[in-house]
């Protein structure tokens, strides 16, 4: 009797309970085809099951995502980043928040092989997006072994989890892009990762001065409930082309919304200390600044080093709203990496 | 039509690497005991009380207390080999 495929992975414990593409010789050699990688170099390990993530397991698990063998390279990239020791993946495998890696592409070959960065870029409805974020976690779960209940602890888990994967809005962004920013070049193809939470929609279709659209952007920022303001974490804030519009309109470049965003986003002490993980002291003790612990009304900061805030541009430009991810904490750090393509 | 059984099978081999548990001593009189905090809050006090209580009801000779630099990071391998160097049983904290 023939084995079903798609039920043998289903089967599987690593399974991420969706169906996969089931690898075969014929599939395996098309992907490989899409980068010019020798398929036995060892990209890193993955932890904590510390399988190791050879160009060959990456493309298997490329096809089984679902990804066109053009995606690849952008695969091996994005492996390359959160296996960094900075990246610190098993955090993010073991923690009881609910962060994922998520993957920023930014460069010409984004376009090239359609990742979207602009309307409904987060999903569902594109490919790239779909399978590469999807690749990652495949391999997140079985090299990695990063099972629900087993070695990965987070109490809800969470859709982007599942996949978590956009491009930059680069053709609608007033400025720079975030590479360039960065350090990058303009027509480097980059990839980064980020350790965070799921997106929270803020929406603003009222403000049209940069003061007043900050003020619900920052509140999100620095939210009791959120990753940042009782610790000092990651944090992704993604614009979309009409709310980066309202800063560039009034003169501001992406590093004057970026100060502006920094300055503006955190909390009194006071409210900060009438709930939430109030850790007293000793959590104070843990900031990079000094907050006079006598005075109700000092300012605590959600962002403790500028570059901790990644500012994106992406979304469709008819929608007036943002994104704000929040981070989980200082041992898992944001990674930017080239990728050849 | 099913498809044959033809396809490639990438699953990692999860069993492989169990790791076989230490054998565990049948009392912990004149024992040595580990504490390995992990960092979080109010960490340091669950063990503290757990020594104290292990110390009262079996006597044990030393607890040696040892604590991460943060809760997210794996504890470093010549922390770890210390602790299987110094102790005969361990106290880890985990998640919190």
């Amino acid at each position: 009797m023939a084995v079903d495929p798609v039920e043998f992975f289903f089967g599987k414990e690593w399974s991420d309970g969706l169906p996969v593409v089931p690898p075969t010789e014929e599939r395996l050699a098309a992907m490989l085809d899409g980068a010019r990688r020798d398929p036995d170099e060892v990209i890193g390990h993955v932890p904590p099951l510390m399988a190791p993530a050879t160009v060959r397991a990456i493309a298997l698990h490329a096809v089984m995502a679902g990804c066109r063998p053009d995606y690849l390279p952008v695969v091996i990239g994005a492996m390359a980043c959160v296996l960094e020791e900075r990246f610190n993946l098993v955090l993010l495998q073991a923690t009881t928040s609910a962060g994922a890696p998520f993957v920023l592409v930014n460069g010409p070959y984004a376009r090239t092989i359609g990742l979207c960065g602009g309307m409904g870029c987060l999903g569902p409805g594109f490919r790239a997006n779909a399978t590469i974020g999807r690749a990652l976690r495949l391999m997140m779960l079985n090299l990695g072994g990063g099972i629900p209940g087993v070695t990965a602890l987070s109490g809800f888990g969470g859709p982007w989890r599942y996949t978590y994967c956009i491009a930059e809005n680069e053709d609608e962004s007033p400025w720079p892009s975030y590479a360039q920013a960065r350090g990058f070049g303009p027509m480097e193809n980059v990839v980064t990762a980020i350790p965070l939470e799921g997106p929270v929609l803020v929406w603003d279709d009222a403000s049209e001065e940069p003061g007043r659209l900050a003020v619900a952007i920052a509140d999100m920022m620095s939210a009791l409930g959120g990753g940042n303001i009782y610790r000092q974490a990651d944090m992704g804030v993604v614009l979309s082309p009409q709310h980066a519009q309202v800063f560039a309109r009034a003169g501001m470049s992406r590093d004057d919304t970026h100060r502006l965003l920094v300055e503006r986003a955190g909390r009194r002490l006071g409210e900060i200390r009438s709930g939430g993980i109030w850790r007293g002291e000793a959590g104070a003790a843990r900031w990079p600044f000094k907050v006079a612990l006598d005075d109700e009304n000092a300012f605590v900061p959600a962002i403790g080093d500028p570059d901790d805030l990644h500012l994106v541009v992406a979304g469709g430009s008819g929608s007036p709203a943002s994104l704000v991810m929040h981070g989980i904490t200082v041992a898992s750090r944001a990674v930017s990496r080239t990728y050849d393509a | 039509m099913s498809e044959s059984a033809d396809f490639m099978d990438p699953s990692a081999d999860h069993g492989a690497h169990a790791i076989v548990p230490a054998r565990r001593p049948g009392t912990l009189a004149g024992k040595v005991l580990g504490l390995l905090d992990n960092s979080k809050e109010q960490g340091d006090i669950i063990l503290e009380t757990i020594a104290a209580a292990l110390r009262e009801r079996y006597g044990l000779a030393r607890v040696l207390t040892r604590r991460k630099d943060h809760y997210s990071k794996q504890a470093p391998e010549a922390l770890i080999e210390e602790l299987a160097r110094e102790v005969d049983v361990a106290v880890a904290a985990l998640g919190g």
